[in-house]
């Protein structure tokens, strides 16, 4: 305790020896390679096996609770229906879920490990851009069909891979409708202020908003990223105050965004415009705020209030968010909807390819054409959907109002 | 003792070559594991064993080599010559960061050391396009099947652990050796008897940096994609000490085992119990340090129990 | 002005840190031992102050003398019962433990809460206004708490009994055991208080920043930073620690962006380990 230096033998770590082996060592690794090898003999039951790593601990478990229950959501509805049709015959599917515990590389080992061990058919993304542009190179190797329900960057499906499938339209698809819609409410020359978390998705989006804000001749007056994690805003929130800005712009997940909210009070600014990417159209946003939730704007892939119909199992928007509100007891929020949109997206593949063929349905994805419960879907030639368009709203008398697309409005930009 | 190396060298050539040969995507997943623990486990050692330093660092150095060498990749160098400068560029950061933090020691050592890892996470994120900040970077893939892939990288990994292996054996043997010894039983007492502790010391962290940025971009590849919290990670430098404690501190063979043991172990628990993996991980530390302290390889050898208890 | 604000921002940060790293100095200070357990313990606080709040209506800063008392309890039976088995071992074996434990607990609350973010939310105030400054005062309240803390634990440790041994086991524990000090019960002892201190400041944290284990980490590294900074074991030594890293980081993102503020502040914490290991206030801890 006093003199570490003294106390070193309790621990062995006095003389470095090379091998000191034994019988008895022998007789454990051979053991653990049999406990393995006893692992490897397995049965093919008649299911459709569809492996999904989720991020059910760690930072991103609120997020893969919701992927869950839309994933669940949808293996029921279709399980009930007597499985998904393929050829002649109808086959159930089975979810086969791991836990990456919000930490990408291992994310990626499972994503290998679910293919060549569990021997899954296809593959729905793990959550966010960065994870699924990890995990398309696997999918790819293998040649696995991948379906991502939550990556809207475009630098996820640069890379030529012709097995991923993206669900999010690209993020500038959430900035223009917005800034178009602020742009009534600013002047000619408006101030900017951008903070953006530094993780892939977040500034992506901001740099989007760039290119949006110089398009449109405002100026950026404040544009800095804050770290992963941090707990304290106020110093970059007393720059913007010092700016004078007219259009407050804040990307970062729910939790980044209520707190930037809180200390923006505590630092008295405002602006006529504020608009954060993507917490408020989560509840908690809306509970923990408060009032302070009023008037921030938003812009989401999908909202319970819209009015698709569609050739899915759910049938229409308004029939998804019963099924879902009868199953889980609250409303959808875009999560959960993209994630039964994957199986959807699957189901519709299989069926016209008429097999579980990995090639037949990749093909089929490609030229998918239909209409769903999340809106029409159809994707590029890089795999992204670009087919609907994300619905801009604002927290008003503490609900959401949506602002566009005209068909579903139901407010105007405060 | 002269057997005992033998057999450890059958055992791991055997099973890599055994692997290598009949294993599927799977298995050969499984031992590159082992094999990536193993020489991150033993290159850990030589500053953590031999010389008695607790490093922290090694996450630093691991993150460091699989950036140089994506990067690199990026601007047109080879793979291969991307790995060695990688492991290169390693070992020189270490002797210069050697320079200021090996005059602490202790506890005051591992925590600077594991703040180099946080600092070079931070740098590296704020590193804008060059580094590609908080988005990552993506490598290229390799134009051969998935399964030659599986093959090519338990081998890049093995022959780490295989080259970190034999110069633990031969710093064993050499007056280097002996002198990192003195350093880590006493170290006011070496510098008195004349041992040149620094250059010592900071040779023995550059060393194991090697292996720990070789790893790293070996990773890089392995994975196609690297960001700062991935490869930043604390874990990078607690599982290297864990399997080494696991295996036995300051033994060639210990990293070994302990790589075999951790890498099962968390085979196991994935299986089992999908929410409560880090629950069983933890588990397992606090059990090994309170129960086996002397990890594996001082459970199974009563012969050396008694030969230490006469010596 | 503007700097003004800035510096203010950083005293209110400050306080709320030096509150951060006072278990953790006291516990790596006189035990020796880097308790890797303390941002988890923070965390279970705030959980605690959480489920107090919205179960029965209990005010953070009330529901903070029953944590501080099972902190106190829990915190004690590990030192006593588990740590204490490694206590001669080498810095490496006990800091693994401590890594193991706090994987174990870390992993348990997450199964148990979900990685959800908690919050505590209070009737929101005004902010306080004087001049062009303003102060948040959910923020200054919880940092008054923080203070009044670290200030009544430092009076704690000088004048009562169980304080003074504490004192003497740090300052020489085989002189303390000589004048008949039981060094292990005190080593128990200032674990307990440590952890005690570590669910206080979870409870004060609680209205202020969101609660999910995710967040322990951070509250770790924060704690050491301030330790180093301050000089381990001494309760001014932490309010130094605290109030330098709350001015360095508050200024640093005013000038750098608040991206480099976490730079910023490993950087300042090498920096101290390499040219003043012994902190601010010079009280270097065993090696």
């Amino acid at each position: 305790m006093f003199k570490r230096s003294n106390r070193l033998h309790a621990l062995g770590g006095a003389m470095p020896r090379a091998g000191a082996f034994g019988r008895r060592g022998l007789l454990l690794t051979t053991a653990m390679l049999g406990l393995g090898l006893a692992q490897m003999v397995r049965g093919q039951t008649q299911t459709i096996r569809i492996g999904a790593p989720l991020p059910m601990t760690g930072a991103l478990s609120p997020e893969g609770l919701r992927l869950k229950q839309g994933n669940d959501l949808w293996a029921e509805t279709v399980n009930k229906a007597g499985g998904i049709k393929v050829g002649g015959s109808r086959t159930k599917v089975e979810m086969v879920y791991v836990d990456y515990q919000s930490n990408t590389p291992k994310a990626v080992q499972l994503i290998d490990k679910l293919i060549t061990q569990d021997k899954v058919d296809f593959i729905f993304s793990p959550f966010g851009s960065g994870a699924t542009k990890a995990s398309s190179s696997v999918t790819e190797k293998n040649g696995v069909p991948n379906i991502a329900a939550t990556a809207s960057s475009v630098e996820v499906f640069d890379q030529g891979h012709k097995y991923i499938f993206g669900l999010l339209t690209p993020n500038n698809t959430l900035i223009e409708p917005t800034s178009e819609l602020a742009s009534a409410r600013l002047p000619a020359h408006a101030r900017v202020a951008v903070l953006a978390r530094n993780d892939l998705f977040p500034t992506a989006v901001a740099n989007e908003l760039e290119k949006a804000v110089k398009k449109r001749g405002y100026e950026i007056v404040y544009n800095e990223k804050y770290a992963i994690g941090a707990l304290d805003h106020a110093g970059a929130l007393v720059q913007i105050k010092a700016a004078k800005p007219d259009w407050i712009f804040v990307s970062g997940y729910t939790n980044d965004l209520i707190l930037v909210r809180k200390q923006m009070k505590d630092a008295g600014l405002n602006a006529p415009v504020v608009t954060m990417i993507t917490g408020p159209s989560y509840r908690e946003f809306v509970e923990s705020l408060g009032p302070l939730a009023e008037n921030v704007s938003s812009a989401v892939w999908w909202h319970p209030a819209s009015k698709y119909v569609g050739t899915d199992i759910f049938g229409s928007t308004a029939k998804y968010v019963e099924t879902f509100k009868a199953r889980f007891g609250t409303e959808p929020d875009y999560a959960n909807a993209v994630a039964s949109l994957s199986g959807v997206v699957l189901q519709a593949a299989i069926e016209k390819a008429g097999s579980v063929d990995r090639t037949a349905v990749r093909d089929q994805l490609a030229k998918l054409k239909m209409e769903t419960f999340f809106g029409p879907v159809a994707f590029d030639e890089k795999g992204m959907v670009n087919s609907y368009l994300p619905p801009v709203f604002q927290i008003q008398g503490g609900k959401t109002a949506v602002l566009y697309p005209p068909a579903i409005a139901t407010g105007k930009l405060r | 003792m002269k057997l005992n190396k033998s057999v450890f060298w059958v055992i791991f050539v055997g099973s890599v070559a055994l692997l290598t040969v009949v294993g599927d995507n799977y298995w050969l997943r499984i031992g590159t594991t082992v094999a990536l623990y193993a020489a991150l486990a033993s290159s850990w050692n030589i500053i953590g064993g031999f010389t008695g330093y607790p490093s922290f660092a090694t996450a630093a150095f691991f993150g460091l080599g699989a950036y140089a060498s994506a990067i690199g990749q990026m601007h047109g160098i080879p793979m291969a010559l991307a790995w060695s400068l990688a492991a290169l560029i390693g070992g020189v950061f270490a002797l210069l960061l050697g320079l200021g933090l090996l005059r602490l020691r202790g506890h005051y050592f591992a925590v600077a050391s594991l703040v180099v890892a946080e600092l070079f996470r931070e740098l590296i994120t704020g590193g804008g396009d060059f580094t590609g900040g908080g988005m990552g970077l993506n490598l290229a893939l390799l134009p051969i099947s998935s399964l030659a892939q599986a093959r090519l990288f338990l081998l890049a990994f093995s022959a780490l652990a295989a080259l970190s292996a034999l110069l633990s054996l031969w710093i064993i043997g050499s007056r280097f050796g002996v002198a990192l010894r003195c350093i880590e039983q006493n170290e006011d007492a070496a510098a008195m008897v004349g041992v040149a502790v620094t250059r010592h010391k900071a040779l023995a962290l550059a060393l194991s940096a090697v292996f720990a940025s070789a790893a790293g971009a070996v990773y890089a590849n392995w994975l196609n994609y690297i960001d700062p919290s991935d490869v930043f990670n604390v874990l990078l430098s607690v599982k290297p000490i864990v399997t080494a404690l696991l295996g036995g501190v300051g033994t060639v063979v210990g990293p070994f085992a302990g790589a075999v043991a951790l890498a099962g172990l968390e085979e196991l628990v994935i299986k089992g119990a999908l929410d409560l993996n880090g629950v069983f991980l933890g588990l397992a530390i606090v059990l090994l340090i309170l129960f086996l302290p002397r990890g594996v390889m001082g459970f199974l050898s009563p012969a050396r129990r008694a030969r230490k208890a006469s010596t | 002005m503007v700097f003004l604000q800035v510096l203010l921002n950083g005293l209110l940060l400050g306080g709320i840190y030096a509150c951060i790293g006072a278990g953790f100095s006291l516990v790596w200070g006189v035990v020796n031992i880097i308790n890797i357990l303390h941002g988890s313990f923070i965390v279970l606080g705030g959980y605690g102050a959480w489920y107090a709040y919205t179960h029965w209506g209990v005010h953070p800063f009330v529901a903070l003398l029953p944590l501080g008392v099972l902190g106190y309890a829990g915190g004690w039976l590990l030192q006593q019962y588990v740590i204490r088995h490694v206590m001669a071992a080498k810095v490496l074996v006990t800091l693994t433990l401590t890594f193991g434990l706090n994987l174990l607990l870390n992993n348990l609350m997450t199964f148990g809460f979900s990685a959800d973010f908690r919050k505590v939310v209070l009737p929101s105030q005004e902010p306080i206004s004087w001049a062009a400054l303003t102060l948040p005062t959910d923020r200054t309240l919880s940092m008054v708490a923080a203070v009044a803390v670290v200030v009544l634990t430092h009076t704690l440790m000088t004048r009562t009994m169980l304080g003074r041994s504490i004192v003497a086991v740090r300052m020489d524990p085989q002189a303390a055991q000589l004048m008949g000090v039981d060094v292990p019960r005190t080593f128990a002892a200032t674990f307990g208080l440590g952890t005690s201190l570590a669910l206080i400041a979870g409870a004060i944290l609680s209205p202020i920043f969101p609660i999910s284990p995710v967040v322990a980490d951070g509250y770790l590294a924060k704690a050491f930073i301030v330790c180093v900074l301050g000089g381990l074991g001494s309760l001014p030594g932490v309010l130094a620690g605290g109030v330098l890293l709350g001015v360095v980081e508050s200024v640093g993102s005013y000038f750098l962006g608040s991206s480099h503020a976490l730079t910023l502040s490993y950087v300042l914490l090498l920096a101290f380990l390499l040219l003043r290991p012994q902190g601010l206030m010079g009280k270097k801890g065993f090696e």
